[in-house]
């Protein structure tokens, strides 16, 4: 058995780090070279020299930093090599454009699941199963607790949760990117046929998908200082930043609600604000954690981004699965 | 109708904010539910109904076991979650989903008044098998409200008054009317619900019911601008606040929960019968000390609440005296409307007669509440400041013209408490919260200097804001030492003022004092540990008041 210095990936300041490539995943200060999983905020920075990520990664990260930043595309699938190792991204059904990202190296295969998830997404590529002998995964959502609807049911509760108040305003608060884009998906399939607005930061990222080839539904932009609850009957998209502050106390016939995995208890629900929770998430939950860990087929599995404690312990007494420890 | 109609109407109380709403919603489900299940939804809704037919941590087990689920992850999960009920809810969401069997549409009414009052029957094997069978055959929408009846911790944010509202809307009745008719017991029943929304004001059928109390609001600026004479002062006494009542001969004590005590306090009863007239008295019930005509600890009270026909040497050992506050019908006749100096007139005539015209002597046992006279404001605050040496709370100041209508209505009556006692003192221990609070660190235990060490002295829940606890609870996870389960010990650094009503000595607790009703009220950010209060100083604080 290695020494955790000797692991080809491990955690060097609070990021995972590939020293023999020289290369970063996700990092979160500015650094030479950065392997992007996907475009959300917390897993990129400003300033890095070089970015490398899938090339719809790419288009949304350009519109987020700056044209001029310099990066690099790969499709799906398609190798590189860097310093002796091959690398390549897999779809991992996050959000557009989001991946898993392979390294093998001396016939040692390594896969940083990204941020992923198992549940049918129409506005990106499915997660594609990989096998790999060393796993390093997410686990946001890892207890049993977890166990996701089908986002058509959420979409319908949605659709009852508006059509059921005609005369409010129905605020939907939810991430800006993917989230937003995969509710507009799924609200249209229903019976809800009211309009829909989407403040400017989720407008303009409806239209980068457009860019990119996924059909999005047509919404309307919300202007800033819109009185918004006189559009009785509609749902508006906002981003969850907005429900802080005081954006909200102009409005009186407002019912809210947040879309987000954490909704499904009800402390964090009544605890949140909100009026209504609606729990759908991008992020695996337990049981898609576990059939990922398992179909990969990893001897050897690390987690990060989550409260790991509990999904280790399992993992361990009864899939006997051996869990690491990085050395943080 | 289904249980489903009433898990979603849970559903919708507990993601509406408006209270208008959620009359609305309250107001729809009754006029489309059958009237035993309206009634049962009454009782759950207003809180009547908490028997716990298992434990949390049984359902865990049962859990735990039928599915061969490790207990620690089920631990692990409730810290999350914050309630057994809900954890095994979204726990059972994972098993049953594959289920072959054939779902039951079980009404509300068959499982309260058959399909759970059954298992108390059964032996613990039979009991677990229909556990697991009802969880396998009731629809998933209603295992929260299946589990939380078992456990007895339904709860939704629905107050009586909000019942009593839209009750009062659907049949266009006050909702004066409506509380009075939902006072007292409530046993779910066609007949119940059917009294309820009755339409014609009969007050013959609700004589077995005390009247809804009328509550002090705090003490207001305004207040003091008026002339002292406008107002009748009391001494607000600790105990347990109580209606007694008397009619066709049969007395009946009713506490301000609305539970039926007799058996509690049968001494009482058996005194009361003797007097001739009928009556419904407002007062308190304490545990008096006659030599020094003071009440006693609400901790000695304690002793007495809890237990059933008390023997005769309980009896002597914690004597009760009922003290009358107020008169509010007297011979069949409701004299809530009339002015409050003119029912104290009244109380007071029909006590002198109850005294020299009952055979058995009552004064050892009841009597009517002293009135204080202060002379202008300034004094009734030295009254106030006076009240902690005949073991009272402070003054309850009422308006001399008021009427006694219900609830806590403003501008009439005011309570006018004693400053609570302070210490600033560390925090040393912080536990996770439950319910609304899962998942955050927000149970803390505070310390006090003996020498160079903290001892223990007081654990306290409440006072801080949303955003100080988020705080404190970042703060937590970043300094803690040690971890003993659900406890962490933490770093000695943070300072904060606890406030309390009450010091007493207790062999109990390693500090030895204890202290009632502890609370922060305020994060001493500006103090260092070395400025946190030492026990000496409690225990200086405790020969001040004695």
């Amino acid at each position: 058995m290695r020494t955790k210095q000797e692991y080809l990936i491990r955690y060097k300041d609070g990021n995972l780090y590939c020293e023999l490539a020289d290369i970063w995943i996700d990092p979160s200060k500015p650094v030479k070279k950065a392997l992007i999983t996907h475009a959300h905020f917390d897993h990129f920075t400003f300033g890095c020299e070089e970015y490398i990520s899938t090339k719809e990664t790419a288009l949304l990260l350009k519109k987020r930093v700056g044209d001029n930043i310099k990066i690099k595309t790969f499709e799906y699938g398609e190798e590189f090599k860097i310093n002796g190792i091959n690398i390549s991204f897999h779809p991992s059904g996050h959000i557009l454009g989001s991946s898993q990202i392979r390294f093998i190296f001396a016939e040692e295969k390594w896969l940083i699941s990204g941020d992923f998830k198992l549940q049918k997404d129409e506005t990106c590529k499915q997660y594609e199963i990989i096998k790999t002998d060393y796993l390093i995964s997410e686990c946001t959502f890892g207890l049993p607790i977890f166990k996701w609807d089908e986002s058509k049911k959420i979409a319908k509760d949605i659709s009852k949760w508006i059509t059921n108040s005609p005369e409010k305003t129905s605020l939907l608060f939810c991430y800006s990117l993917g989230k937003a884009q995969r509710l507009l998906n799924e609200i249209s399939q229903t019976n809800f046929k009211g309009n829909i607005y989407s403040h400017d930061s989720i407008h303009k990222i409806n239209n980068s998908y457009r860019e990119l080839g996924i059909d999005i539904q047509d919404t309307i932009k919300i202007e800033n200082k819109k009185k918004i609850d006189e559009l009785r009957g509609s749902l508006i998209l906002l981003p969850p930043s907005l429900s802080k502050g005081s954006y909200l106390k102009n409005f009186k016939n407002i019912q809210t609600a947040f879309a987000s995995g954490w909704m499904s208890i009800r402390a964090l629900r009544k605890r949140s604000g909100y009026d209504k929770g609606f729990a759908i998430s991008d992020h695996a939950d337990w049981d898609g954690i576990l059939e990922v860990v398992k179909k990969s087929e990893a001897k050897n599995v690390f987690f990060h981004h989550g409260d790991s404690e509990a999904l280790s312990k399992y993992l361990v007494e009864k899939e006997s699965i051996n869990v690491l420890l990085f050395g943080k | 109708m289904s249980l489903k109609k009433f898990s979603e109407l849970f559903s919708d109380l507990d993601s509406i904010n408006s209270t208008n709403n959620k009359i609305e919603v309250l107001k729809n489900y009754f006029l489309s539910n059958d009237p035993i299940d309206n009634s049962w939804a009454i009782y759950l809704l207003t809180g009547k109904s908490n028997k716990r037919f298992i434990s949390g941590r049984y359902l865990k087990n049962l859990f735990s076991q039928i599915y061969e689920y490790p207990q620690w992850l089920i631990d692990t999960c409730y810290l999350k979650v914050g309630d057994s009920a809900e954890v095994i809810t979204l726990l059972l969401k994972d098993k049953t989903n594959s289920r072959k069997k054939k779902l039951s549409n079980i009404s509300l009414n068959e499982l309260l008044s058959e399909t759970i009052p059954a298992l108390s029957k059964l032996n613990e094997e039979e009991k677990n098998l229909e556990i697991k069978n009802l969880w396998e055959t009731l629809p998933e929408d209603n295992h929260l409200i299946f589990n939380k009846i078992l456990t007895g911790t339904f709860r939704v944010g629905v107050s009586i008054g909000l019942i009593t509202k839209s009750i009062s809307k659907l049949i266009n009745i006050e909702e004066e009317i409506i509380s009075h008719r939902l006072m007292g017991d409530f046993k779910p029943s066609i007949d119940s619900y059917e009294f309820l929304i009755n339409k014609s004001i009969n007050l013959q059928e609700l004589n077995s019911k005390p009247f809804p109390f009328l509550l002090a609001n705090t003490i207001e600026d305004k207040i003091f601008k008026n002339s002292i004479n406008d107002f009748q002062f009391e001494w607000k006494y600790d105990g347990i606040r109580m209606q007694l009542i008397k009619r066709s001969g049969n007395v009946s004590l009713w506490t301000r929960g609305q539970e039926l005590v007799n058996e509690s306090f049968p001494e009482l009863v058996e005194k009361m019968s003797h007097i001739k007239d009928d009556f419904v008295l407002d007062g308190e019930l304490l545990v008096w000390n006659f030599k020094e005509q003071i009440a006693l600890d609400f901790s000695i009270l304690q002793k007495r609440i809890n237990r059933k026909s008390p023997t005769r040497s309980i009896q002597i050992k914690y004597p009760i005296i009922f003290i009358a506050y107020d008169l509010l019908e007297i011979n069949g006749r409701d004299i809530r409307e009339i002015k409050l100096e003119n029912r104290r007139i009244e109380l007071e005539k029909y006590f002198s007669k109850w005294q020299i015209k009952t055979e058995n002597n009552i004064s050892d046992i009841f009597k009517i509440c002293d009135l204080i006279f202060p002379k202008d404001w300034p004094d009734a605050l030295t009254y106030k400041e006076k009240s902690r040496e005949n073991n009272t709370e402070g003054l309850i100041i009422k308006k001399k013209t008021s009427i006694y209508s219900s609830g806590r209505k403003k501008g009439i009556w005011w309570k006018y408490k004693v400053d609570p006692m302070q210490l600033d003192a560390v925090l040393i221990y912080a536990k996770g919260g439950s319910g609304r609070r899962a998942g955050l660190y927000t149970d803390y235990s505070f310390a006090l200097w003996k020498d160079k060490e903290l001892i223990k002295f007081a654990s306290a829940y409440s006072g801080l804001t949303n955003i100080e606890i988020k705080e404190l609870d970042k703060w937590i996870r970043k300094n803690t030492v040690e971890k003993f389960g659900p406890v962490r010990s933490l770093k000695p650094e943070m300072v904060f003022e606890i406030s309390f009503e009450k010091i007493q000595i207790s062999k109990r607790h390693k500090s030895g004092i204890a202290v009632r009703f502890p609370r922060i009220t305020k994060w001493r950010k500006d103090k260092k540990i070395n400025d946190a209060d030492s026990l000496e100083n409690a225990y200086a604080l405790m020969k001040k008041i004695s």
